[in-house]
């Protein structure tokens, strides 16, 4: 009898394994109902729209309706529901535009939409200001976290394009969100890093001088882009001529661990240990790494100074301008997504301001902070707005290109923005600069 | 005893307006041009029921119809399923492979029911089985599972399954009769089922065919673990652990050295093979995902474009256009049909271990299938019992399922006198006879009982010529000695006590002696008190064996042995 009911007990342990397997397929056809429809022809995408209620992606969008180049400062950034992009709003975000619900299926007129933070007119300013130079832009509300600028050039007309083998290089990706030597803006973290380990008083109180090259105690050659030097500097001055060999000689006054926990707290990738990216509304974004053996060593120095091993998204740079434009030294979380409505029309995940643990000292903030209005003030008043930056250039493609980039803040209560801007392969001659860029995009997020 | 649920007009009104409602939605949702397109179906359908239920009703009674009626519910939403798929229409071919499939149930469930019978004939399976294989080495082309009769294909290797579950059933006894060969103690029986299931592997390997391995896998792994379970048997710790490490070892054994196409399968990312490896599943998933909880009604979908869309992802073409609600309430209705014998329970090792097989069966082919297309495991190219199209699959199913209803309705008794009573009981349907039974039952003097089984045995017409039924008296001083194929669901008044000891068959037997202390040769530390009385068993009172006879004694006789 036993034996029997042991057969029934087996009997009944093979059905209970298939209703907990069925169980799972339940969970699982549920939870991932919307990643597969995001696959189908079969289901109606919503729009995305500006801050505004412009809309920033149409999936019935036509030339004739919307013009020609409607879309194309913002096609890698918003990109299409093609899946010849990925990285881009859409693309990442395709599950809540779908007028699709696990209960009724797909919906006919469903009212699924994305509504972002980016500003279109602003937006398309910056796209023509680069005029005829390649670079990105990205600039949000340091107060808020709202993403209101961000463009990539080359860009790509989502209306217009059948082959991406004859689309020019870079065009599907932005590249705010990717990785970029940084140049001497990287010298805003190696000022930070100064600051927090040897303290401000003691920052303030170095000076060294620059006979425009300098040898470091390994004797390697670090010059300086002022050839002729610029003799003896505070740190206040240093920053303001973007001076190599004052940095240099202020790396090897500092602790290699010093500079390391300090990096670390901001998000570097040091040695190649850490988060390399980071995630805003899907998209995903890198944040920055660098290599630190030695603060005698040249690689060492020369990382500090934005070259080398070192490179960071733009991205980044404008998010650590929040932390010192904010004078908390807390990072504004930065957002595209406004909030999104379902195909019921109800709207869902709105978005919150949200900060960082601190990744420096408030007083840190507030002293860079200084020193970068400073410099704002003394250079960089052509921009017409109270603004605190620094300025970089980056040697690229084996010192064959130089990139020109410009971080900073605006240090205005009504228009509190924090931006950074890249203009690739920078040539004087050409007439477009770092600062018009930004100057153009504050007029036109102030209008 | 048997627990029917529903009375039998209650039930077969059930079955009969799910259709209707399931047609009233094809009506209603369904895509199609004219109405008429819906007359072929409806009146098939609607037909079929009728018929079934009158045949039922006046035509062949049994004790349980429950299974019978699910497996009608079952079938007939098949049809309609199959006959929506891609815009209504009629499946006709389906539909007679349905009608073919309850025939089947019938057969089988005839030919199962009585063990003894099966017992005579089981050295007969093992021809059967070995003629079904040498049709596939020699009749099928090349490396292939399939036989071509004009524009029939047959696929033999699925008749394997009710073949190979009957010889795990039949050898289940036989299995711990060793012989000493050389200097090893060895179980002809065991080894030729193990002998049988390696075969049946190394043809299915042979053909490319490993989507079936697991079925004939589990409904041998069954076996084994019922031998395992089996009173005599003696396993010990080490040959539990060998036999899970072998076990293991050669399913690593198989993923290794597996055929390129199924290694692929394994490892694929369907999502990143949308087009190739991962197609079938992806457009599966989709398919599920668009139908939603309601579908998109019958005849929306698109998946019946894909390949195998009516037989290996049916499931996600019922999920398309049915919705995903209605799909698992199919699944769940098949699941119920498993269910059936843990309510009627089996009573006897074979009815037991046949119903295991037969469970084993069904819900392997239901996982690999449903899983498999819903990408939990890698894609075979099974059917759900049932449901998928193919008329291999759906004989073999119907022979299956009616293992499952001789589970719930045994015969232990020879075969002459199962043949001369097969047709010859009457069941009570209606309450007033229920109560008429009950009446006769306690007019006779006995413990009251099943309304069903007491009239059972007043309508018997030779029961007469049957040992005198005995109640249970509270004191018995009696030596009872029964087999427990017999008398599976024996009780004990508590206040005797009970000696159980297994006799040279295997046969668990009982003997009572008030002044004996209770005893279970077994496992001497438990016994399980008994709350039935034996006369709540039908076939005790018709067959009681001798009753001062001890079966330890019993020799050559076939009914007495079995």
């Amino acid at each position: 009898m036993k034996s029997i009911k042991r057969g029934e007990r087996l009997t009944i342990l093979l059905i209970i394994l298939f209703l907990v397997g069925m169980v799972v397929l339940v969970a699982k056809i549920v939870t991932e109902a919307t990643f597969y429809m995001s696959h189908s022809n079969n289901v109606n995408i919503g729009c995305v729209y500006d801050r505004n209620g412009e809309i920033l992606f149409d999936p019935n969008a036509t030339a004739e309706e919307y013009g020609a180049d409607y879309f194309l400062d913002i096609g890698n950034v918003i990109g299409d529901d093609s899946g010849q992009m990925t990285n881009t709003l859409v693309s990442e975000n395709i599950d809540d535009l779908q007028n699709y619900h696990l209960l009724f299926g797909a919906v006919e007129n469903g009212k699924s939409a994305i509504y972002t933070t980016l500003d279109h007119n602003a937006n398309r300013a910056v796209y023509d200001a680069f005029g005829s130079k390649n670079g990105t832009a990205i600039a949000y509300n340091y107060k808020t976290g709202e993403i209101l600028v961000c463009v990539s050039k080359p860009s790509v007309n989502i209306l217009d394009y059948q082959n991406v083998e004859t689309l020019e290089t870079g065009s599907l990706l932005c590249k705010a969100f990717y990785e970029t030597a940084p140049g001497s803006t990287q010298k805003v973290s190696t000022l930070v890093a100064a600051i927090e380990t040897i303290g401000y008083d003691a920052v303030s109180q170095k000076s060294y001088n620059c006979e425009g090259t300098y040898y470091n105690n390994y004797n390697n050659k670090i010059m300086c882009h002022k050839l002729s030097g610029h003799g003896w500097q505070s740190v206040s001055q240093a920053f303001q001529n973007s001076c190599n060999p004052w940095f240099a000689q202020l790396v090897q006054d500092l602790s290699l661990d010093g500079i390391e926990r300090v990096f670390q707290k901001m998000g570097y990738q040091i040695n190649g240990e850490g988060n390399a990216t980071m995630d805003i509304d899907g998209i995903t974004c890198f944040t920055a790494s660098t290599e630190l053996t030695d603060v005698n060593d040249f690689d060492t120095q020369w990382g500090c100074m934005g070259q080398s091993k070192t490179v960071i998204s733009p991205c980044q740079l404008m998010m650590w301008e929040s932390a010192i434009a904010n004078g908390t030294g807390e990072v504004t979380q930065p957002y595209f997504i406004s909030y999104k409505q379902n195909l019921f029309g109800t709207i869902t995940d709105k978005a919150k301001t949200e900060y960082s643990e601190p990744i420096f000292s408030a007083d840190t903030a507030q002293k860079v902070r200084e020193i970068m209005r400073e410099n704002g003030d003394a250079k960089y008043s052509s921009i017409n707005y109270p603004v605190g930056v620094k300025s970089g250039t980056a040697q690229v493609k084996d010192g064959k290109e130089e990139n020109s980039l410009l971080v900073g803040f605006c240090d205005d209560n009504s228009l509190s923005i924090a931006f950074c801007v890249v203009i690739e392969n920078y040539q004087e001659s050409d007439g477009i600069s770092t600062n018009q860029i930004v100057r153009t995009m504050l007029n036109a997020l102030s209008s | 005893m048997y627990h029917n649920g529903l009375r039998y007009g209650r039930i077969a009104a059930l079955v009969f307006f799910t259709h209707v409602i399931m047609l009233l939605a094809v009506l209603f949702r369904g895509n199609y041009e004219t109405i008429q397109d819906l007359i072929p179906l409806s009146s098939a359908v609607l037909g079929l029921d009728l018929v079934y239920i009158i045949v039922l009703r006046f035509f062949y009674k049994q004790m349980t119809y429950t299974t019978d009626f699910l497996l009608l519910l079952v079938l007939n939403i098949s049809v309609i399923f199959q006959s929506c798929f891609g815009g209504i229409g009629f499946a006709s071919k389906h539909y007679i492979t349905c009608i073919l499939a309850l025939i089947c149930c019938q057969i089988m469930f005839l030919l199962t029911r009585n063990h003894i019978r099966l017992m005579a004939i089981k050295k007969y399976l093992y021809i059967v089985l070995a003629v079904i294989m040498l049709a596939i080495v020699f009749l099928t082309g090349s490396r292939s599972m399939w036989i071509q009769i004009g524009s029939i294909s047959i696929q033999p290797s699925e008749f394997m399954k009710p073949v190979f579950v009957l010889l795990c059933a039949t050898s289940i006894m036989e299995q711990h009769e060793k012989t000493k060969v050389l200097f090893f103690y060895v179980s002809k029986e065991a080894l030729l089922l193990t002998g049988s299931f390696l075969a049946i592997f190394l043809l299915q390997w042979w053909c490319r065919d490993l989507g079936s391995l697991p079925t004939f896998a589990a409904a041998y792994g069954c076996a084994v673990i019922c031998r395992i379970c089996y009173p005599k048997a003696k396993f010990s710790k080490k040959t539990l652990i060998f036999l899970c490490c072998a076990g293991v070892a050669v399913v690593l054994a198989a993923v290794k050295f597996a055929p390129g196409y199924v290694q692929d399968r394994l490892s694929v990312d369907i999502w990143n093979d949308m087009y190739g490896n991962g197609y079938q599943q992806c457009r599966a998933l989709m398919a599920i995902a668009e139908g939603g909880l309601f579908g998109k009604g019958p005849g929306y979908g698109d998946l019946i474009e894909i390949a195998a869309a009516d037989t290996d992802i049916v499931f996600s073409t019922i999920c398309e256009e049915w919705g995903f609600l209605v799909a698992l309430l199919v699944i769940f209705f098949i699941v119920s049909l498993l269910i059936l014998p843990m309510i009627n329970k089996p009573r006897s090792y074979y009815h037991t271990t046949m119903v295991l097989g037969v469970a084993a069966v069904f819900v392997v082919q239901m996982a690999l299938n449903i899983f498999g297309s819903c990408n939990l495991i890698p894609f075979t190219g099974v059917t759900i019992p049932f449901i998928s199209q193919g008329g291999s699959s759906m004989i073999t199913c119907g022979l299956l399922a009616g293992m499952l209803k001789a589970g719930q309705s045994p015969v232990f008794r020879k075969p002459d006198v199962v043949a001369e009573n097969t047709l010859s009981f009457k069941v009570p349907f209606r309450k007033e006879e229920q109560s008429e039974a009950s009446q006769k039952s306690e007019n006779s003097n006995t413990i009251p009982q099943n309304p069903i089984s007491s009239n059972r045995n007043a309508n018997r017409p030779n029961s007469q010529n049957r040992p005198p039924q005995r109640p249970v008296a509270p004191n018995r001083n009696a030596n009872n000695s029964i087999n427990p194929n017999l008398m599976p669901h024996r009780s004990v008044n508590p206040n005797r006590n009970l000696n159980r000891s297994i006799n040279s068959n295997g046969m668990s037997q009982r003997s009572t002696n008030r002044n004996e202390n209770v005893h279970e040769s077994m496992n001497p530390n438990s016994v399980t008190p008994q709350k039935q009385t034996y006369y709540r068993n039908p076939y005790q009172r018709l067959y009681q064996p001798h009753q001062n006879q001890n079966k330890t004694e019993q020799g050559g006789n076939h009914y007495e042995k079995y």
